[in-house]
């Protein structure tokens, strides 16, 4: 996009990626300047892949938009001509999509062997379920983070939002990154393959060991710590929030949660409680008594926040040296939280969208000091950018776009 | 490796250890100093069992993965130099406010010495504002920045995720900071300094939560701008954890009700889902509302392993709610020989594997894993094999 000194500056990223994992990893990379070209098709514009979806204005901003009718051949010859140009090409597609459109990686290297391609399918190239189809939900079920996240004899639970995707996204924006350092030093581009499925099992990597070297099987916990012992750890509910008029269950409820992990922050809550009778205890000021005592402690603990207000709360315990903090919801995050509010984290886009008017950003949270990456831009329409991105990668005439157009490839 | 030959020096805690082990594990030299009472994070459990007078903590050889270990002692002038001079060589250094050697570092003077140098600082709020100084161990910065309300059900407290589940974003996001502002480097020879705050960093990996605030109107939710915990019931509220014959299954019509739809009729279990008012773009909530009460019954007389693998035949993106042990022995894994091997206290067990492949068009490059070791004492020995040290 602009001329700018962000980190990223000048890398070109052909970007095959849909839903959320995917967008989530190249919205990274053109926070950070790299020059984002999205493909789409007028054909494929449905659900999350519709521009004016807010699933896609949260994960496709700073992205150049490129329409491509790859069910023509045509258009797999112009997709072919920017991966040749490509620093970087990534999907997320079912392995051996790019291969099929004969863009994968080996076709494209032997032309453009400093071409990077990093493939984040669900389930990673290779092995009997190579082939399976996975959302967020698929995979924390599969990757074991749903049968973990929840309280005992609960398997229904786990976590509420789409977590592996954004990791998923996370760590493909580290492949791309170790790869370009990686071609910087051989020359060569590589091919990363990135299965979310494993992505996602990594993150119970402490369980694994355990299990592989204690035969131990991991079990879920509430909000107690799996290994380490840390008592009070918890939520707890407070005076009640906002309105909820329509008894919604869940909304309108207020809680802190509270994490004593040493004697010196129990003792600090203690203080705060102004040492009730049922904390004195001496056998509660070792965190061996506390576990011991665990349910009594959450009893009398509940008691006494359930009547307190929330943020209050908190700020006394702060203050104290005791770990706590409202449980915030989204409103809370985009309403009440000073800390959001002073990194101007969440705000809407200057760049306002000529249909849907104001857009939104969550900024990106890495705050480089020499080279900010403050620069945002709202999402463009199916085809928004054809001209100018051929232009730019291919030097193409604006007599051959029009062709293209007329002839049904850039749609 | 991706890479060999970067130097980073790790003064993580748990916020952001998990950046350095992505870059350990990707071949990046890490090293990562002690004080001589020992790295706190090796308490952490779980530990190994085998033996109860040496016990080492498993949390610890997982995420301190790939790294050289020596204890550093900066009370003593051999000790401060020793930390000199790995200041002097590091390509990238990662810091958490507070963590050890990080004070003693001063990282401000050694950036203006050397310019090309990175740093990468992680708080859990930033540097300024009134929540700076605020405590947040992974339960109270997933509860603060948004994580624990979407968590639990109606009937339990907001959660957390099991384990680390918070600081493993504020981790990924180092690992990005880090390398980003490596590729600068590699273009014009600028180093910097980039503050992470894991508040922002978890607040911005919420999926539907800031979403459905913004685009309350488009969304259409009874509940308004935000949308209470409810168990896996997931937003679009087409993905649910059911109970089967043997298990649970996540199971979904989405995203293609149509197919979902043709494997009910040809059970003869579709009900009055072919009625076309459930066609009607209008109706759509009803329609999810209705397929996933039939589902539900549906479901709960199959087996789940048959009924994840019919699914998943049919491109439907069912997922079966795998126990840590099945993970442990999942065949798909083991066909990618994900798993690998790790040596701690000359006992080899299998270890989780990288989350990436990277191949040529020759050979996949391997990412070894190296034995988990204890801190040495001797210093210089370990800096002069790294080449790091003055002589």
């Amino acid at each position: 996009m602009s001329n700018d000194n962000r980190p990223l500056t000048g890398l070109r990223v052909l970007d095959f990626t849909h839903v959320l994992a995917g967008p989530f990893a190249t919205r990274i990379l053109a926070d950070m300047g790299a020059d984002v070209v999205k493909i789409n098709s007028a054909q494929r514009a449905v659900g999350t892949q519709d521009p004016k979806h807010p699933y896609y204005l949260m994960w496709n901003r700073n992205k150049r938009a490129l329409a491509l009718n790859l069910t023509t051949d045509e258009g797999k010859t112009v997709a072919r001509e920017l991966c040749l140009q490509a620093d970087v090409v990534i999907d997320n597609f079912s392995a051996g999509v790019l291969d099929r459109w004969g863009i994968g990686y080996q076709a494209i290297h032997e032309h453009n062997p400093q071409a990077i391609y990093v493939q984040m399918s669900g389930m990673g190239d290779g092995g009997p379920w190579s082939k399976f189809v996975t959302y967020a939900p698929t995979i924390h079920a599969l990757a074991g983070l749903t049968h973990t996240t929840g309280v005992s004899g609960r398997e229904d639970i786990g976590i509420g939002f789409s977590y592996n995707d954004h990791q998923a996204g996370l760590h493909g924006a580290v492949a791309v990154l170790a790869a370009l350092e990686q071609r910087n030093r051989t020359g060569i581009g590589h091919r990363v393959d990135i299965s979310q499925f494993e992505v996602g099992v990594n993150f119970l990597g402490p369980s694994l060991l355990d299990y592989f070297a204690n035969g131990a099987t991991a079990r879920p916990v509430g909000n107690d710590l799996p290994y380490d012992a840390a008592a009070p750890h918890g939520c707890y509910p407070c005076k009640g929030g906002n309105p909820n008029p329509d008894k919604i269950p869940g909304l309108g409820e207020r809680w802190i949660a509270i994490a004593c992990m040493t004697d010196t922050q129990w003792s600090a809550l203690k203080t705060v409680m102004n040492h009730p009778q049922w904390a004195a205890h001496t056998e509660l000021d070792s965190v061996k008594g506390r576990m011991a005592h665990k349910q009594t402690l959450e009893q009398q603990l509940s008691s006494w926040t359930q009547d307190q207000d929330a943020y209050e709360l908190m700020a006394r315990c702060q203050a104290a040296g005791v770990p706590a903090g409202v449980v915030q919801d989204g409103a809370d995050l985009l309403e009440r939280d000073p800390q959001l509010a002073g990194a101007e984290f969440a705000r809407p886009m200057d760049d306002v969208h000529p249909e849907l008017g104001p857009t939104w950003i969550d900024a990106l949270p890495i705050h480089f000091t020499k080279t900010p990456c403050n620069e945002y831009h709202r999402v463009r329409a199916i085809g928004e950018d054809n001209a100018a991105i051929l232009q730019d990668w291919l030097n193409m005439s604006a007599a051959e776009v029009a062709k293209n157009q007329t002839d049904g490839v850039l749609e | 490796m991706p890479l060999s030959g970067v130097r980073v020096i790790d003064l993580t805690d748990e916020r952001g250890i998990y950046g350095a082990k992505l870059l350990a594990d990707l071949g990046a030299d890490v090293v990562r100093p002690e004080p001589p009472e020992g790295d706190p994070l090796r308490q952490r459990g779980p530990l190994t069992a085998t033996d109860k007078a040496a016990q080492t903590s498993l949390w610890h050889a997982f995420f301190a993965s790939n790294r050289r270990f020596f204890t550093l002692d900066l009370d003593t002038a051999s000790g401060r130099e020793q930390l000199d001079q790995l200041l002097l060589r590091a390509d990238i250094v990662l810091t958490c406010d507070n963590a050890f050697a990080v004070k003693e570092a001063d990282l401000a003077k050694r950036s203006a010495q050397r310019p090309e140098l990175i740093v990468i600082d992680v708080s859990s709020f930033g540097t300024s504002g009134p929540w700076k100084n605020y405590l947040a161990p992974d339960l109270i910065a997933g509860a603060l920045a948004g994580a624990a309300a979407t968590t639990g059900d109606i009937d339990t407290p907001p959660l957390k995720g099991f384990g680390e589940l918070n600081f493993m974003v504020s981790g990924a996001y180092v690992a990005i900071a880090a390398l980003a502002a490596l590729a600068k480097v590699r273009k014009d020879g600028q180093g910097q300094r980039a503050e992470i705050s894991v508040h922002e960093c978890i607040a911005s990996c919420l999926e539907h939560v800031l979403m459905f605030y913004w685009y309350a109107e488009t969304m259409q939710r009874p509940e308004g701008k935000v949308l209470p915990r409810r168990g896996a019931l997931h937003w679009s509220d087409a993905y649910a954890v059911m109970p089967a014959q043997n298990g649970s299954v996540m199971v979904t019509p989405a995203p293609d009700f149509d197919t979902q739809l043709m494997w009910l009729i040809e059970e003869g279990v579709q009900e009055d889902l072919i009625d076309p008012k459930y066609q009607e773009p209008e109706n759509l909530r009803l329609r999810v509302e209705r397929s996933m009460q039939i589902l539900r019954a549906w479901a709960a007389g199959k087996d789940a392993r048959e009924l994840f693998l019919q699914a998943q035949e049919r491109h439907c993106p069912y997922g079966w709610v795998l126990p840590l042990e099945a993970v442990a022995e999942n065949p798909q894994l083991a066909a990618r020989d994900w798993y690998r091997k790790l040596t701690i206290n000359d006992q080899t067990i299998t270890a989780p594997g990288a989350a990436y492949h990277f191949s040529n068009t020759e050979n996949e490059i391997e990412l070894p894993l190296s034995p988990h070791t204890a801190a040495a004492t001797d210093a210089a020995a370990i800096l002069s094999d790294l080449g790091w040290s003055a002589s």
